[in-house]
């Protein structure tokens, strides 16, 4: 999953990127409403996390104007403002969640896991492929009910494939929302994991469609 | 607490106005009474005595020596036949204080007793059978007679004491009445006199209430000052509790983002520095939130005016409803149009806000918000369909500090500021199991705000 976090408070970004990368989120980070904008416009992203408190502006204002252009990416706002009126903005301006300061990681990772389960159609955090089982939540996956240990890229790459699924996964897809901008794969990288994955869940889980891409099916009833 | 025993100067000012009045009519129309009866006597005795001096003067005009006889005659009679009905209490009597006397009949055997003045004199004395008489004498010189003559006319001072008396009783009886009759206008003078201060009171109240923002200054000029002074004190009040507010808003906005970093943060350690530091920061976040509603909720007590419930909610449940959705939460709101309630607007959002938010958190499905009047105050019930809590569940999320869920932060922690809130106000929050399986929040708030927080 990759997220945009737009938070001008530089500790709280620091804070807050890193605990979110340690639970297995990559986080690319924007100060300004400025900054984020050009982002959200040029890049993929799964969610964006935005303070509403920004030095350019509100961040219900920014937030207005991704809807107005039909940027429909999930946003979960970061709020410090006590006054219910003020929260109730960012709901008119298009939010689709909000945490409070002062928030716990563990909040913001659960609305996050919800939010982006729910823009790829998913009621319940549980998603099945098979007998595949991945948990948005926690990010641990099972296989046939045994526990299946992953590495966080490897992590990554399967939530986008297991929340995508049964659509086709293009390979630069992949790129975008699983690996930084900064560090873009060549496809031997994607290749490389996605054989990984292959050999911890089973050959015929991960279905290559040439000149297309990927795709988690139920691996036994496609053999 | 001690009784105060009531005095003049906590009393009243009607009851100080008219006990001043009554001080007053005390003295003076009693003076007046006395002054007038003396003077009344006065004149009244004045007149008499003129009656008994020309009734002197006739007697002796007619009367004569005649030589031959050696006797005093008297022709004719006064004119009054009580001078000739016996003891009638009109006397007359001319002696020389030996052998010579004159009376008149009705004396018959009776003498009026004699003191020689060479002038005219009245006096008081008692005559036969005990009558109180006014009796006017002189001495005269009758020729050829050597020794002077003593003349008397007395007349009984019944008619006199009655005509006395009968002023006394009329005059007592119309000062009385004078005393009534002005201590009832003063009265209506006082209730008429005082009704702006009783405007003002009232105005005070509905200011008090919430019904009135500012008093009304269309009194009396001196009245009008106080109110103006008063208005500016409210405003002032205002001010000064909007400043507050914002201080305390404004210092809770700075701390969040710190504490959020120090939150955050606190997840890379190791238990227990994890747990412990973790504990601190919520204890912080608990008191800016715990401050921020006492800095909102505390100076407004009092001066609230009614809100509408539906119109200040709406849109925290249009936003809220917005979020449910997503959610997959039906967020239904059935609340009475024309409900109001008497709180600061910030408040009731920020109240209910944390309630919706605690049952959008546990809801599986729905949550309905609902509200209505009893003849005492307003309530507001807010309701879901999730797991509920247990009794003791309740009873902790009340009390400050108390933190239900570790795993799912956030939950439970609006009710304790909600439960202050709501107990700033008057109110009450009741937590119990809703019909539908989860948690109902109910909150009822007095229509009638207590004065002290």
């Amino acid at each position: 999953m990759k997220v945009l976090l737009v938070e001008d408070d530089a500790a709280l970004a620091e804070a807050l990127g890193e605990a979110l990368t340690d639970a297995g989120v990559l986080v690319e980070q924007a100060a300004t409403g400025g900054e984020a904008d050009f982002l959200v416009r040029t890049e993929r992203y799964d969610a964006v996390i935005l303070d509403l408190g920004l030095p350019d502006g509100d961040g219900s204002r920014w937030l207005a104007e991704w809807r107005e252009d039909a940027i429909e990416l999930p946003v979960l706002v970061l709020t410090a403002r006590t006054r219910w009126s003020d929260k109730a903005a960012g709901f008119s301006a298009g939010a689709d969640d909000y945490v409070t300061k002062p928030f716990e990681t563990a909040e913001v990772l659960f609305r996050l896991h919800a939010l982006v389960r729910r823009s790829h159609g998913h009621a319940h955090p549980l998603l099945r492929i098979g007998e595949l089982a991945f948990d948005t939540h926690t990010g641990s996956v099972t296989l046939a009910g045994r526990p299946v240990s992953l590495t966080a890229q490897e992590s990554r790459l399967l939530a986008y494939l297991a929340h995508a699924a049964p659509r086709v996964v293009s390979r630069s897809e992949l790129a975008e929302h699983v690996y930084d901008r900064d560090h873009e794969p060549d496809s031997n990288v994607i290749d490389v994991q996605i054989s990984r994955l292959r050999r911890k869940l089973g050959a015929t889980c991960i279905e290559t469609r040439r000149g297309r891409g990927y795709r988690l099916v139920d691996g036994d009833a496609a053999s | 607490m001690r009784r105060r025993r009531p005095s003049l100067a906590t009393a009243p000012i009607a009851v100080r106005l008219l006990a001043a009045a009554l001080v007053i009519m005390l003295i003076s129309l009693p003076l007046a009474g006395v002054g007038l009866a003396h003077h009344f006597r006065a004149s009244a005795t004045a007149a008499f005595d003129e009656r008994l001096e020309s009734l002197l003067n006739v007697v002796v005009a007619r009367l004569t020596y005649d030589s031959s006889t050696q006797r005093l005659k008297h022709d004719a009679a006064l004119g009054d036949p009580r001078f000739d009905q016996v003891f009638s209490g009109w006397y007359w009597q001319v002696s020389d204080g030996a052998d010579i006397r004159l009376t008149s009949r009705s004396l018959w055997d009776q003498r009026l007793p004699i003191r020689a003045h060479d002038t005219v004199v009245t006096r008081d004395l008692l005559g036969p059978r005990g009558t109180a008489l006014r009796i006017i004498e002189r001495d005269i010189h009758l020729a050829p007679l050597d020794t002077p003559l003593h003349v008397s006319v007395a007349i009984t001072r019944e008619e006199l004491n009655a005509a006395l008396d009968d002023f006394t009783t009329r005059l007592s009886a119309s000062l009385i009445g004078v005393g009534v009759l002005l201590l009832l206008t003063l009265a209506l003078q006082v209730h008429w006199g005082l009704a702006p201060l009783r405007r003002l009171q009232a105005d005070l109240n509905a200011v008090e209430n919430g019904t009135r923002e500012m008093l009304d200054t269309r009194l009396p000029a001196e009245l009008a000052r106080l109110a103006g002074a008063i208005n500016g004190v409210l405003a002032r009040d205002q001010r000064l509790m909007e400043r507050a507010r914002h201080a305390a808003g404004n210092l809770a906005h700075a701390l969040k983002t710190p504490v959020s970093v120090l939150s955050t943060l606190a997840e890379g350690f190791d238990d227990p520095a994890r747990r412990r530091v973790k504990a601190e920061v919520a204890r912080i976040d608990e008191a800016v939130r715990h401050h921020l509603a006492r800095a909102s909720a505390a100076g407004a007590t009092g001066l609230n005016r009614r809100v509408a419930v539906a119109g200040t909610l709406a849109p925290v449940l249009d936003g809220l409803g917005r979020l449910a959705a997503r959610r997959s939460i039906t967020l239904d709101s059935d609340l009475p149009e024309g409900l109001c309630m008497h709180l600061d607007p910030q408040d009731l959002q920020e109240l209910v806000g944390n309630l919706l938010e605690n049952a959008l958190h546990w809801a599986r499905s729905r949550v309905l918000v609902s509200g209505g009047s009893d003849p005492y105050g307003t309530w507001l019930t807010i309701e879901d369909d999730g797991p509920g809590m247990s009794t003791d569940e309740r009873r902790q999320s009340l009390s400050r500090g108390a933190r239900l869920d570790e795993l799912q932060p956030g939950s439970g922690l609006g009710l304790a500021i909600v439960n202050e809130l709501v107990s700033l106000y008057g109110g009450r929050l009741r937590l119990e199991a809703s019909p539908r399986g989860g948690l109902a929040a109910h909150v009822w708030l007095p229509d009638h705000v207590p004065t002290k927080a």
